[in-house]
């Protein structure tokens, strides 16, 4: 009989997470010994007013199927307002990912605190299998091994001085 | 013939050249600015291009017509150091020119007392692809001009002209943007995609924006790279994602990037996206009032959060 191998897709999920509170609920949900997903890959940073929205992008650009950005609670923050600045830095972002064409359920923010090990890996596992539903992020990739300028030469103009060359 | 395309009466252009020029003497005769910053004619009949005046005399070369259509807020910026350093500086500004003054102004980039504004009540400019021949009219003006608000400046220490009676334009701009807001997420991706690949990365677009004023881009920096400076299709992205990201809640909606653009991106729609969600998150809009903190350098303990887990 004929067998279909099926290949699993496994999501690669990035964390970007402050070192304070997130870093520090994930330790504990490790030294707990609480089961999650093993796709995650966690960047530590001193604080979510660190994180650039830029990271985001390049991870979705090397790769990742999936990113988590992950703080203290608001008014928890070790810097006292890196976080608050965060949350406008990204429901700005997550506004022109969107009007990009991001699928914005690969993008998940949280709050975690250094005693939240139990909703870190509820956090991770449900991002995981959301991701794991939704396949690949395929568009930055794809733009990723676009090695040459495909542009379209639409403008008369520029088809003339295109052809002059 | 029918549809004709209602055209904008050019008097006021004259009458407003007029009153620049005497402002520009004025101020200049009388010492208060070591130098005017305006626009002169450009040697193809119908173009104009940025003139930086010091002397009295010179003061009758300055211009205002459909072809002024620079933001010449650039050239008080710290990109432009040469010329702050002669002292106090006049200014001619449309309405849009002067969002962007105030805009830098609330950045800490310029002082009021430092310079002399004056504004120019402005009907229009020409877009960057019209035919400079025809008259000011629906095909020919900037889409930005079509839907303006700002026509008479406010704030200025002189205002010229008079605005006079406008035909009612279509706001090919923002029924471009609810058309773009209606599509799915994959139909918005494959026509952001369309425009950006076909960028060449010549940075027109930071080099013309006012606020595009960081002695060094990041989109420059390569240890470590942030962001790709080849033009493929993946760097293109990210550098469009970059560019209205750090414009958002900035930029003054001059729409210079995308004129300045070679390969006509439409840039402006992405500022005006970035604008109107930052008007309804935090009901802030950029330039109308000098305000010590934009919307993404200040916060509220109870802003929204329900996107956070
Ligand atoms: S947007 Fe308004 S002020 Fe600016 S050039 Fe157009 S008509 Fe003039
Ligand atoms: S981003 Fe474009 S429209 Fe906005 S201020 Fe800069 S040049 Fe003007
Ligand atoms: S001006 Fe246009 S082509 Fe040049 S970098 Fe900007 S968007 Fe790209």
């Amino acid at each position: 009989m004929h067998q279909t191998k099926t290949h699993a897709f496994e999501p690669k999920i990035v964390a970007f997470v402050c070192t304070w509170c997130t870093y520090a609920g994930a330790d504990l949900a490790g030294t707990s010994r609480l089961q999650y997903p093993a796709n995650t890959r966690v960047v530590k940073f001193p604080c979510t007013g660190r994180i650039d929205p830029v990271f985001i992008l390049r991870a979705f650009q090397k790769g990742a199927d999936g990113v988590l950005v992950s703080g203290c609670h608001p008014g928890d923050c070790h810097y006292m307002a890196g976080n608050f600045h965060a949350r406008r830095r990204f429901a700005a972002f997550r506004a022109l990912l969107d009007f990009i064409g991001v699928d914005l359920q690969r993008l998940q923010f949280s709050w975690v605190s250094a005693a939240e090990g139990g909703k870190w890996v509820e956090v991770a596992t449900e991002l995981t299998e959301r991701v794991r539903q939704m396949g690949p992020m395929r568009e930055f990739k794809e733009l990723e091994s676009e090695e040459q300028w495909s542009g379209v030469i639409d403008t008369p103009e520029l088809k003339e001085a295109y052809n002059a060359i | 013939m029918t549809n004709t395309a209602q055209t904008i009466d050019l008097s006021l252009y004259a009458a407003v050249t007029e009153a620049v020029q005497a402002e520009a003497r004025k101020v200049l005769e009388a010492g208060i600015v070591a130098a005017v910053v305006g626009w002169q004619a450009g040697r193809r009949k119908g173009t104009a291009l940025p003139a930086i005046v010091t002397d009295p005399a010179k003061a009758k070369e300055l211009i205002f017509s459909p072809a002024c259509v620079n933001n010449l807020a650039l050239y008080l910026t710290k990109a432009k150091k040469e010329i702050r350093a002669k002292g106090k500086i006049a200014i001619v500004a449309k309405g849009c020119d002067l969002k962007a003054l105030v805009g830098l102004m609330g950045e800490n980039q310029l002082k009021r007392e430092d310079i002399h504004i004056i504004g120019v009540v402005c009907p229009g400019v020409q877009g960057a692809n019209a035919d400079r021949a025809q008259p000011l009219s629906e095909t020919t003006i900037a889409g930005k001009c079509r839907e303006c608000t700002v026509h008479t400046p406010e704030g200025a220490d002189v205002t010229v002209g008079t605005l006079p009676q406008l035909p009612h334009f279509t706001p090919a701009e923002s029924e471009e943007l609810a058309r773009l807001e209606a599509m799915t997420p994959a139909e918005r991706w494959g026509f952001w995609k369309e425009h950006f690949s076909r960028c060449i990365r010549c940075y027109a677009c930071r080099q013309v924006c006012p606020f595009c004023y960081c002695e060094q881009c990041l989109c420059d920096r390569n240890r470590p790279q942030a962001v790709e400076s080849t033009p493929r299709p993946a760097g293109n992205m990210a550098w469009h994602i970059v560019r209205a990201m750090h414009l958002a809640g900035r930029c003054a909606g001059c729409a210079e990037c995308e004129r300045a653009c070679p390969m006509d991106i439409p840039l402006n729609l992405l500022n005006r996206k970035m604008a109107k969600e930052l008007k309804e998150l935090y009901g802030f809009e950029a330039g109308f009032e000098v305000k010590e903190k934009g919307p993404l350098a200040q916060y509220r303990e109870d802003d929204d959060q329900s996107f956070i887990k």
